[in-house]
């Protein structure tokens, strides 16, 4: 699939569920807010459908822009989160430049502490740590 | 209950500091609400970022496990999106901590997997639950969780004690009443 007929992806968020704006046209994907859907699993299978057909179409020449910023995500998004993730690095793996932008509360360790292990499990990301005070 | 017993009640939560007291139906819809109104009493708490974090993450995987976990189910047990089931949570503050309680029936067989997935968790350290949690974070999806085997985990995370648990039995049948409290 080519970029022409991606369609991009727009979800505004709600209570319980990010807002999840992924404009694959410019190559940049972005989740913001905070994520306790009652069926994590259901909610970024979805989501996760989409990326893979996207990914699919990327090669050597693209550069993708990832902006993460995550107030609170329950254990059952974690997991989801981590095979979000998993996915990137596989096409970063094969070429596609993939830079992920970490935006959290620099007071909040658990997210701090989050985006440290993807540093380390996914290294074919570039992975930049940026802390924000709220 | 009259009015004078109600009063007695009232104070009985005044003097425990019950901050939140919950006893009916868990679907998602109601947890979320319920969640606005323990963000709205955390603003007003005089305690660190960090413990206002941690409690908002306990209570919401403690409710979560109610919808999902509870053997007093409205909606069908085989249905798994749209959940509806029976439980309780309290929040309370003494000795210049935080905790949580929930209650909420277990049915008879889970009474031993649950005890199994728990007991464990009492006796490990900081590290030894982190590490637990880092390799179920890795693992594939165990069979018969709806989340990721990452709730309880996530909650001794999160904990400043070792996670208190009993099962009470019924009067009058094989499910057992499971208690949990979480000090953070």
């Amino acid at each position: 699939m080519n970029d022409a007929t991606m369609e991009n992806l727009y979800l505004p968020a709600t209570a319980d569920s990010p807002e999840v704006d992924f404009r694959f046209d410019a190559h940049e994907l972005t989740l913001k807010g905070e994520s306790y859907p009652e069926n994590a699993a259901a909610f970024y299978g979805s989501i996760m459908r989409q990326l893979n057909d996207y990914l699919a179409g990327c090669d050597e020449s693209t550069t993708i822009k990832v902006d993460i910023a995550l107030i609170y995500f329950n254990s059952s998004s974690t997991k989801m989160l981590f095979a979000f993730f998993e996915a990137l690095n596989s096409a970063a793996e094969r070429g596609v430049h993939v830079v992920l932008n970490w935006h959290y509360d620099p007071e909040d360790d658990t997210i701090g502490d989050f985006g440290s292990e993807l540093r380390d499990d996914f290294s074919a990301l570039e992975f930049r740590d940026l802390p924000t005070a709220s | 209950m009259n009015h004078s017993e109600y009063r007695i009640f009232s104070d009985f939560v005044k003097e425990r500091r019950i901050v939140f007291y919950y006893y009916g139906y868990f679907s998602q819809t109601i947890v979320s609400a319920m969640a606005e109104t323990i963000k709205l009493s955390m603003k007003q708490a005089d305690t660190t970022a960090s413990v206002k974090r941690k409690l908002f993450s306990c209570f919401v995987e403690m409710a979560q496990n109610i919808i999902h976990y509870s053997s007093e189910a409205l909606t069908p047990v085989t249905q798994d999106d749209a959940e509806v089931r029976q439980g309780s949570v309290c929040i309370g503050h003494a000795e210049g901590r935080f905790y949580l309680m929930c209650s909420n029936r277990v049915a008879a067989n889970d009474i031993s997997p649950l005890r199994e997935k728990l007991e464990p968790l009492k006796s490990m350290t900081l590290e030894e639950i982190k590490r637990a949690y880092q390799d179920t974070l890795r693992a594939e999806q165990p069979e018969g969780s709806k989340g990721a085997g990452l709730g309880f985990l996530t909650v001794a995370r999160d904990a400043s004690k070792p996670l208190e648990f009993e099962f009470a039995p019924l009067d009058d049948h094989d499910d057992m009443i499971f208690y949990l409290k979480v000090t953070v």
